[in-house]
């Protein structure tokens, strides 16, 4: 799990971190960011859309990274709020609009789930917004409790709650097809 | 012994203290119900692995490039070998166009390229690619004939180029190598070619002008750069002591 981890250091000089240092570390952290995104939203268009809104931001920001910070969770951070702005703004629409692609990417207990029929995307798909976040971090990032709970803001133990419901939910809707 | 569904999960992603983690694997030799139960946390990790792990191998749009670098252009290009400098860009008919557009493309160009690469040591700055940190170290300080097998770059041959600059093939050692060549140009060393490359044992110590395992690429980027034979491990010594300056 170690090499899943957050490895990806803006070097420890003093200097404020030069927007082009920050390219640099954003070029190689991008394959991360897209398979974060890709299990958020499940829509890989949709999921890089993500990822460029987040890269988009980071740079605009690049003031706000203490040199000396972790450079992956903290764009971490930034998609993962970008995604919370993309879901309100979609139940926003919905509210107003006719509900076009329900379920897409929200639960949707609503709809007939054919159990049998789930992937790995839609059991995921189903999830609470916040499990499916903190199990993304922590199962598919590879991030630490302790990291993930960094990313999401919230004090650890809130962190592993919703890594384990998330997780129940996951082996109960993957577990029908067995 | 019974454990909460958070312990037991903790366990399996590696989270305990080592107290715990003790008590856990103690009670799970005569508990085959808990091996079960852990056994399915990280089967359900694996099974997330297998979905999205792919995503990391799938190309990267150009479009993330181009936001990654705070770059509007964006160009669709591929291969591994990146030759930043190519001779036929002399004979070009249109030499500033080329020079401009060439400097442009480059940070995307290697931008692939730099995601598999170390962190430390190579960089784009208004879209060059510049030599820093340890990789500019070794290429000034480094011998090939006294390097140690675990530095984090290895040297390989150096050669004087066709305009007289000294230049220094090079593989930087990490997760996954990355191979050079960079030549010294006044005070600093511009990269001439990069690509992927698989880190090769080589024994430590040995001088091996010729013998070092480069890609294919950079072979070729060398041949087309160089003038008569690679420098000797005298010749490499002297080199170093006049700063890289051309005799």
């Amino acid at each position: 799990m170690e090499e899943n981890g957050i490895r990806v250091r803006i070097h420890q000089c003093k200097q404020p971190v030069s927007p082009s240092d920050l390219s640099t570390e954003l070029v190689a952290l991008l394959p991360r960011l897209r398979r974060f995104a890709r299990a958020l939203t499940r829509n890989p268009h949709d999921a890089d859309d993500l990822v460029q809104l987040a890269l988009e931001r980071a740079l605009a920001r690049s003031q706000q990274l203490r040199p000396d910070a972790a450079l992956a969770g903290w764009v971490f951070g930034i998609l993962r709020n970008a995604w919370t702005d993309e879901l309100r703004a979609r139940s926003r629409s919905e509210r107003i609009f006719a509900p076009q692609e329900a379920g897409q990417n929200v639960g949707d207990p609503a709809a007939a789930v054919q159990a049998d029929m789930l992937c790995v995307q839609d059991a995921l798909a189903r999830l609470p917004d916040e499990q499916r976040v903190a199990v993304a971090l922590v199962l598919v990032e590879g991030l630490s409790y302790k990291e993930a709970a960094h990313v999401m803001a919230v004090p650890i133990g809130t962190l592993t709650s919703r890594l384990a419901r998330g997780r129940e939910a996951l082996q109960a809707l993957l577990g029908a097809q067995d | 012994m019974t454990f909460s569904d958070e312990t037991v999960m903790a366990y399996a992603d590696g989270e305990l203290d080592a107290a715990t983690r003790a008590a856990v694997e103690l009670a799970m030799a005569s508990d085959p119900d808990l091996a079960q139960r852990i056994a399915r946390h990280r089967g359900l990790r694996q099974q997330l692995r297998r979905e999205f792990d792919p995503v990391l191998a799938e190309p990267l749009p150009d479009r993330l490039l181009a936001a990654a670098t705070g770059n509007a252009l964006a160009q669709a290009h591929s291969g591994n070998v990146v030759t930043l400098q190519r001779r036929p860009m002399r004979q070009w008919t249109w030499p500033q166009w080329g020079a401009i557009a060439a400097s442009l493309v480059v940070g995307l160009l290697l931008a692939p390229l730099l995601r598999r690469a170390p962190t430390e040591g190579l960089g784009i700055r208004d879209g060059k690619v510049l030599v820093s940190g340890t990789l500019a170290h070794a290429l000034t300080e480094q011998l090939a004939s006294t390097q140690t097998a675990d530095a984090p770059v290895r040297v390989g041959v150096s050669f004087q180029s066709r305009n007289g600059d000294y230049c220094r093939t090079f593989t930087l050692h990490e997760q996954n190598a990355v191979a050079g060549v960079a030549c010294r140009d006044r005070d600093s060393w511009r990269i001439e070619a990069l690509a992927a490359a698989h880190p090769a044992a080589s024994g430590p110590g040995v001088y091996q002008p010729a013998a070092s395992p480069l890609p294919p690429g950079i072979e070729q980027s060398v041949s087309e750069l160089i003038v008569g034979e690679p420098l000797d491990a005298k010749a490499e010594a002297a080199a170093r002591a006049r700063g890289w300056r051309g005799p």
